[in-house]
């Protein structure tokens, strides 16, 4: 119980630094290839989108959690403590019961290939589309 | 024999002579004389419960229709049903969505069949199930701020409407349900002696006439009950053999229209001249009951200068989004902040609420919400004024105008010019950063929900539109995006959280829109579709502007995250949470169910180029007047 209050301290410290910068030049031990499997069947798309974009963003290795091997395992098994079991849409608690390492780590792996690259505003039609007809309201106005 | 009306539940064992008025009932702040009368015998209805024997086999033979009616249709020349027809056409209802059933014939054959237009205002939509016929009136309704009509019959239909107009009721939404009741020769299991008692706590008002005068007289009050806040759904139980009786010489009643409460002028007059003397008003506008609500809201903030927040992205009947004063203005310290229907700093208008309908919960359910009534948003105002927003706008211009000198005038002027500017500037700039935040995974698959409402908006925006369904499953990204300036832009989230709505509601509004030259636009979630898919026909049936667009995440997707959540609090994974809350295994086709209830379709999409030609074609397909589905596949959330 405190080791999981503790870890899930330290969790929340590294997820408040969250930004591209932490990512660092570790191993990747898992398989990618191996972890689409589990990212579905695991239900993570459910939250994170079938490739990292969804209720809650991991593409683009935009989160401290996604720093490194041990601290996404960390932070899957760290969060039994930190919620109340009301209807929630919060990050469940994976306990290694549920997902073990390996499994775990090929997840991992498969998040790391996460790319999102979308258009920029000004290079795409669309939204190019939505901003003039902005404007275009207030002119008449 | 048993008779009631009630705004009120009827007192066990009261009596009341038949032809009394039981006098004047404050409803609402506006005062009523309700007719007809109560007989308050619920008591022995209650006592006496077990009169709904098993059906007859002659009974059951005449549902079946393998016999002829137990009694000769009378030979009328002036049918009953007829003059009925005639108080809501006089009363501009346009449509009844009805399920049939052999209590309401004689009104159905009427409405079919009488006066030089038969089947024009109202005219007759047929519903596949009683839920989607109530769903509509709740869709037109909230679009329109008038009621239709949802025709069912007896206690079958009401119970499977009754969903549905607990959820109309939630939503304050002015509709009318009418309850076909056959005492004597019918299926006693789809009769009752009190039958609105079954939707009793969540209506605002019912009535049970007993002749036809009575009839006529319950049909305007319903009308009356229904448009005055608390708006609500009320429901007039039709008598089957009243219906089919010679009217004779019976006359129509003359309808008045309510009188609905407003400030007084004393307030008007206080608040006009706080509006004239402050340097910075700001006006919050919520939920108004009609457009011409809206348009006298306009008038004021105009008139004034203020600086104006708006509902209209969360529902229907608030202040136009782009209009030059919606925004912050050029300060957010306001000296005076008004509020229509919501809260603000100094003065707030709002009418009645639900809560003075509690007393109709006879039954005893105490619903959660009447024990913890949700409270209204934004801060708590020095003066809370009960009345109708709607009814006191007029009265603060008119205040308003009385005051304004030359001085004044120019001032106003100044203010408009910096607030306008000033506004425009924070649009532009909160568009920019919405849009930001829309791109990410626009070139996803299955399609980002985000790019779906961006996709559509360049292709409706010179259009008039409606987004019919609820769009907190899918994002909710026409907030940002699309410019809410009509009543009905948005209707709105599902009142009661009651899934099954979307549909139905759309199709009502699509109603609403048929003669209008507007289209309907229902972002459609796959859970919400299945409840009842009926509605699909009726829209290809009567040729409705509806373009569906299947936010298709092969899920009850809310509760799969739930349930993940909740194996997640028990450490035992959630590898098996798609369990009662995915469709898979088989997928569900949307396009071949649309197909085989007659509507054009496509899908599934899941790549978004191939959504995007989908949607123009779409739109197209609406715009000529006819219904479309498109079944994209779409990130979960
Ligand atoms: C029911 C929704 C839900 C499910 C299912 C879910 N997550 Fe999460 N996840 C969240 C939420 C919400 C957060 C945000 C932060 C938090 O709650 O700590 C999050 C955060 C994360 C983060 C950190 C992101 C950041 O912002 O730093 C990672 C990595 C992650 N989840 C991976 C996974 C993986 C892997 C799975 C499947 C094994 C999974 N999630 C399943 C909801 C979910
Ligand atoms: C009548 C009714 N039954 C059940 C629920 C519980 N419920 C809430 S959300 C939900 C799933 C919604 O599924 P869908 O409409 O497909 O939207 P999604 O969450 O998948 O986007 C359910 C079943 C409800 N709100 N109303
Ligand atoms: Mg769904």
């Amino acid at each position: 119980m405190i080791k999981n209050l503790l870890s899930s301290l330290v969790v929340y410290l590294v997820s408040a630094l969250s930004s591209p910068v932490l990512i660092t030049a570790e191993p990747i031990t898992g398989n990618a290839a191996n972890g689409k499997e589990p990212y579905f069947n695991h239900g993570c798309y459910a939250c994170h989108g079938y490739r990292g974009i969804g209720k809650h963003n991991i593409a683009n290795d935009v989160s401290g959690i996604m720093m490194n091997e041990s601290v996404f395992l960390i932070f899957l098994r760290a969060r039994s403590e930190l919620n109340p079991p009301l209807p929630f849409q919060g990050m469940p608690h994976y306990p290694e019961s549920s997902l073990a390492d390996a499994e775990a780590l090929d997840i991992y792996a498969y998040i790391r290939t996460f790319k999102d690259s979308p258009p920029l505003a000004e290079s795409n039609t669309t939204l190019q589309a939505i901003i003039r007809s902005a404007q275009s309201q207030h002119q008449a106005q | 024999m048993t008779k009631k009306q009630s705004d009120t539940p009827s007192k066990t064992g009261s009596k009341i002579s038949r032809r009394g008025f039981i006098g004047a009932s404050v409803v609402g702040g506006a005062t009523t004389v309700l007719a007809p009368t109560a007989l308050g015998n619920t008591n022995e209805a209650a006592t006496n419960p077990a009169k709904s024997l098993p059906p007859s086999e002659a009974q059951m033979e005449r549902e079946v229709g393998s016999s002829m009616p137990p009694e000769p249709i009378h030979n009328v020349k002036r049918a009953a049903s007829d003059l009925m027809v005639q108080v809501l056409r006089d009363l501009e209802i346009e449509y009844v969505a009805l399920n049939p059933g052999s209590s309401f014939e004689g009104l159905q054959e009427s409405l079919v069949n009488y006066g030089d237009n038969p089947n024009t205002m109202p005219e007759v939509i047929s519903a596949l199930h009683e839920g989607s016929a109530v769903d509509m009136a709740h869709g037109y309704g909230r679009a329109e701020g008038k009621p239709m009509c949802a025709l069912i019959q007896g206690t079958v239909g009401l119970q499977n409407g009754s969903m549905a107009i607990y959820q109309a009721f939630h939503g304050n939404t002015p509709l009318i349900v009418l309850a076909g009741n056959d005492q004597h020769n019918f299926l006693k299991v789809h009769t009752g002696e009190d039958i609105a008692a079954l939707v009793r706590p969540f209506t605002k008002w019912d009535a049970q006439p007993e002749t036809l005068e009575e009839t006529l007289v319950a049909l305007q009050e319903a009308y009356r009950q229904t448009i005055t806040p608390p708006c609500a759904p009320v429901l007039v139980v039709l008598n089957s053999e009243i219906q089919k009786q010679e009217a004779g010489d019976v006359q129509l009643p003359t309808y008045t229209s309510p009188d609905i409460q407003g400030i007084s002028q004393d307030q008007a007059d206080v608040i006009a001249q706080d509006l004239i003397q402050a340097k910075n008003p700001h006006i919050s506008v919520g939920r108004l009951r009609t457009p011409h609500g809206i348009a006298s809201a306009v008038e004021l903030a105009e008139s004034v200068a203020a600086s104006v927040d708006t509902t209209a992205t969360q529902g229907p009947m608030s202040f136009p989004q782009r209009h030059p004063l919606v925004g912050p203005g050029t300060d957010k310290d306001y000296d005076y902040h008004l509020g229509l229907e919501r809260n603000a700093s100094q003065v707030s208008i709002t009418g009645p609420s639900l809560k003075s309908l509690m007393k109709r919960d006879v039954a005893g359910v105490r619903f959660g919400w009447m024990q913890d009534p949700s409270m209204r948003r934004g801060p708590t105002p020095e003066v809370l004024l009960n009345a109708d927003a709607e009814a006191s706008i007029q009265l603060i211009t008119d205040a308003v105008r009385q005051r304004l000198t030359e001085e004044v005038t120019r001032s106003i002027g100044e203010r408009n010019q910096a607030n306008t500017k000033n506004n425009q500037t924070f649009k532009m700039k909160s568009l920019r950063q919405a849009i930001e935040k829309k791109r990410p995974g626009w070139n996803g698959t299955p399609v980002s929900l985000a790019r779906m409402y961006a996709e559509l908006w360049p292709l409706i925006k010179d259009l008039d539109w409606c987004l019919a369904s609820p769009t907190h499953f899918s994002g909710r990204h026409h907030r940002e995006l699309w410019d809410h300036d009509k009543p009905y832009s948005y209707l709105g989230q599902f009142p009661a959280a009651a899934l099954g709505y979307g549909l139905g509601a759309s199709t009502g509004a699509a109603l609403a829109a048929k003669d209008r030259d507007r289209i309907v636009i229902n972002i459609q979630a796959d859970g919400d579709f299945n409840y009842m898919p009926g509605s699909i026909w009726s829209a290809a049936h009567h040729r409705l502007p509806m373009l569906i667009i299947m936010h298709n995440n092969r899920a009850w997707h809310m509760e799969l995250m739930y349930l993940q959540y909740m194996a997640g609090v028990r450490g035992r994974g959630t590898d098996r949470a798609h369990i009662g809350t995915t469709f898979r295994d088989p997928y569900i086709d949307f396009a071949k169910i649309a197909e085989g209830y007659g509507m054009k379709s496509e899908g599934p999409i899941s790549d978004p180029e191939q959504m995007v030609a989908a949607l123009k074609r779409g739109v197209d397909t609406v715009r000529n007047g006819e219904p479309y589905l498109i079944d994209v596949l779409t990130q979960p959330r």
